[in-house]
């Protein structure tokens, strides 16, 4: 039973458009952390409050905000479906979900990590005649990489995790949009309750992996 | 601030949040400021009028900070190597090779070594390294030695000294520490709250009336050259000659190369009597004229010739006791120990 | 230390990749794909009849399997559900009246029947919902009395037989059929309200009223076409064999009253 082809099928795609999510949310989500940490600008405040929407709101708030924004009656949703882009009940609408829920994890963990990086060396490396971007890369991003790496892991974990906005965006599809929580929930809502514990015991052991990890990088980060 | 300035080193003086690090701050274009203008060499660095704002990176200049900032997560020689992409004009280039720079700052050993190895000392002249191989116009220091100790500030000294002789670029130091002054700039500007009390050559401006009412807490020092005569080993001494001819002995150092030495005493530790003393441990005992008396706060300054303008400080009880003023004869005090070699 | 990160990270992300590649993704159906968006409790059944389909035509239905609200609402944001099998008539009633049903499709499939249940080692002697009355009745688990369909018809039930009033401060609103089971299972509560095919899934309570198929509210699964389905013939297709008696076995297998 733990090793049926389902079973297998739901983790590895949970997997995957989980890893999917979260190397898409990486760029942005380390850019606007970077935005946090340095800059001040007009309606930052704005913004910072959006970004973490996601994590105080009740998923089904945010799986409905979703759905009126991608589904097909909304300019966006028409606009991707003429181009052959169907988000709802599609693994598109899984990613979508997942990205925009662990979303808000990414932004704080990066955002306190650049915080921790002494403003003093990215100011003496433009002396030294450092761009702008050099010095992010060279400087900034070395400095913070584990609460980076702590922030993905974190964030994979919560895309793994997710249902609330998943199972309204992109529908509890077995064998398309299935997710391990979609799939633990279809199989309590049936009273299969072994077979709900299977997957549920996969899930907590993938979580504790990514999660204890997490944690542990950024214990050992070092404050400069 | 309207200031002008044209020295090979130019200190910033003042006490702690006199707004010195604000200022350096502004000329590197760390600081946003509301109204001004910089001008180096001729280039306009920053101008509010004329909204002309250069980017730090674009202004180059050199600046070793406090701490040193050096790159933790970089190896010494990647540390160095930062900025070494700048070239400048002229001949500066040429004195200023990689292994010139280490050699002169002794550092060539460290290349390889972790930045979070190194100790106080040696992180600042990795830093000074740094700054030096980006060949910038102009050097600004932010009261580099403050987090070193005595001994270490005393061993580094040296280092800043052979930078300026060696490498042809103009620094800005900031400081509050007379030693440092004294013993580096050509030229001092004083500062307090961000005003400008007093500017000059150090030796005078320091104990000038204005610059002591700028920092009246800060030590109060006097510098001579003199010329050296001989060591003594044996009873832990050497002579040395002031430029009127009269002798004084100071802690023993070996002969040097050069016979001109620089000593310091502080002016808090010159005693003044009226009658030459009998049966005293100082070996130090020079006649001297009284030239003035000043009172400044709670303290009065007394300049007196011996030999040398000693700026000497002391009560203003004790002015009144012995009855000092203008032509009072009188002999300085000052034990062997209290001349301190630069 | 860093090297060892990257070759693990380098593999890592290698085999998710292959994994990525090898799974099937929107795998492209020469025959025709219908979705039918359907009520969870009826994933057993369907996912039976799913796959006798599979064998008599050429086409494939996926299912969607969720609450019904919610189905909805996908459906009214242009979700591209073929069909809609709801767990009661108001959400087909408002998708029907804000036109997202295709006209003349919609047929009211199955019922259901609610019963009252206790814990399996309960000693309380509940043999009519009046007795729900006694004072050794101090909870009742329910789902969502103004949402979730079976909360609904319980409450119009009890409101009918007079007994709503008195009987909803002991209510305990739980968010669905599964959670009841559950309250009851753990004798959190005296009693509670299921459909009969959800009282079979568990073995730790135990049925000790079902109300009369006539006498009782009018538990109703319709199914219908959506309007926007862009495979009508195929969804079509599928209701009828929804009605075929194969599948009407498979419904009763289940529990579920099949409507004539």
């Amino acid at each position: 039973m733990i090793l049926s082809f389902d079973t297998w099928q739901i983790t590895l795609f949970s997997l995957a458009v989980g890893l999917a999510s979260t190397v898409l949310i990486l760029p942005f989500g380390i850019t606007l952390a970077w935005l946090f940490a340095r800059k001040e600008w007009p309606l930052k405040s704005v913004v910072e409050t959006i970004v973490l929407l996601p994590l105080v709101m009740p998923p089904v708030s945010t799986g409905l905000i979703l759905l009126k924004i991608f589904g097909r009656r909304s300019p966006l949703g028409q606009w991707l479906y003429n181009r052959g882009f169907e988000i709802v009940f599609n693994w598109k609408g899984v990613l979508i979900a997942m990205a925009v829920m662990s979303f808000p994890l990414l932004v704080r963990s990066v955002r306190t990590s650049f915080g921790e990086v002494n403003p003093r060396l990215e100011q003496i490396a433009a002396t030294l005649g450092a761009s702008p971007l050099k010095i992010f890369f060279v400087v900034t991003v070395p400095l913070a990489y584990k609460g980076i790496v702590a922030g993905a892991l974190l964030a994979f974990s919560r895309a793994l995790g997710e249902f609330g906005a998943t199972i309204l965006l992109a529908g509890n599809i077995p064998g398309r949009t299935q997710t391990l929580s979609l799939a633990i929930y279809n199989f309590v809502q049936v009273g299969k309750d072994p077979e709900a514990y299977v997957l549920l015991g996969i899930t907590v052991v993938l979580a504790f992996v990514f999660v204890w990890t997490s944690e542990w990088l950024l214990r050992t980060e070092k404050k400069v | 601030m309207d200031v002008r300035f044209d020295a090979r080193v130019t200190a910033i003086f003042g006490p702690s949040g006199s707004g010195k690090t604000t200022l350096l701050d502004a000329i590197a274009g760390l600081r946003e400021i509301a109204s001004g203008e910089i001008e180096i060499g001729g280039k306009t660095l920053f101008s509010s009028v004329r909204k002309i704002n250069l980017a730090p990176q674009r202004r180059n200049l050199g600046y070793v900070p406090q701490e040193g900032a050096l790159f933790p997560h970089l190896s010494v020689r990647r540390n160095i190597l930062f900025g070494s992409r700048r070239v400048s004009r002229g001949a500066a280039a040429q004195s200023m090779s990689m292994e010139h720079v280490l050699e002169i700052l002794e550092i060539g050993h460290l290349l390889d070594r972790s930045v979070t190895e190194l100790s106080g000392g040696e992180s600042q002249r990795v830093a000074l390294a740094r700054a030096i191989l980006s060949r910038p116009q102009l050097l600004l220091f932010d009261e580099p030695l403050a987090a070193l100790d005595i001994g270490l500030k005393e061993k580094i000294l040296p280092y800043l000294a052979r930078v300026r002789d060696e490498f042809a670029i103009p620094m800005i130091y900031v400081t509050h520490n007379v030693t440092e002054v004294l013993t580096l700039a050509d030229w001092v500007l004083v500062i307090r709250s961000g005003r400008l009390m007093a500017q000059g050559l150090p030796s005078e401006t320091l104990t000038s009336s204005r610059a002591i009412r700028a920092m009246p807490e800060e030590e109060l020092e006097n510098v001579f050259t003199v010329e050296f005569i001989e060591a003594d080993k044996a009873s832990g001494r050497s002579r040395a000659r002031l430029s009127s001819g009269d002798e004084i002995f100071v802690p023993y150092v070996p002969t040097p190369a050069q016979r001109n030495i620089q000593v310091r005493v502080r002016a808090d530790d010159i005693l003044i009597a009226t009658q030459r003393p009998e049966g005293i441990s100082a070996a130090n005992i020079l006649p001297g004229t009284v030239r003035n008396v000043e009172m400044i706060e709670d303290q009065s300054l007394v300049r007196v010739h011996a030999g040398e303008i000693f700026c000497v400080r002391v009560t203003a009880g004790a002015i009144t006791r012995l009855a000092l003023h203008e032509g009072s004869a009188v002999f300085l005090i000052i034990k062997t120990r209290s001349f301190q070699l630069l | 230390m860093n090297r060892i990160w990257s070759y693990v990270l380098r593999i890592v992300t290698l085999a998710f990749i292959a994994t990525a590649v090898l799974l099937p993704i929107g795998t492209a159906a020469r025959a025709e794909e219908i979705l039918a968006s359907a009520a969870a409790s009826l994933t057993d059944a369907l996912n039976d009849i799913g796959r006798s389909y599979r064998q008599k035509s050429k086409n494939t239905v996926r299912f969607n399997f969720g609450p019904s609200s919610g189905l909805a609402r996908q459906i009214e944001e242009g979700a591209p559900a073929d069909l809609f099998f709801s767990a009661d008539l108001a959400q087909m009633d408002a998708l029907e009246k804000k036109s997202f049903v295709e006209p003349g499709t919609r047929r009211n499939l199955l019922s259901n029947q609610l019963v009252i249940i206790v814990p399996a080692d309960s000693k309380l002697s509940i043999s009519s919902p009046k007795d729900l009355l006694k004072p050794d009745v101090k909870k009742i688990a329910l789902a969502e009395p103004s949402s979730v369909p079976v909360g609904v018809y319980t409450s119009k039930y009890m409101a009918d037989e007079g007994l709503w009033e008195q009987l909803k401060t002991k209510v305990v609103p739980v968010q669905d059929v599964r959670a009841t089971l559950a309250a009851v299972e753990s004798a959190d509560v005296e009693a509670g309200f299921v459909y009969k095919t959800d009282a079979a899934v568990s073995k730790k309570v135990k049925i000790v009223y079902a109300v009369p198929i006539d006498k009782g509210p009018k538990i109703i699964y319709p199914v219908a076409v959506v309007k926007e389905s862009k495979h009508k013939a195929a969804a079509r297709d599928f209701m009828s064999y929804l009605q075929s008696a194969a599948a009407k076995n498979a419904f009763k297998k289940y529990g579920f009253v099949v409507l004539e």
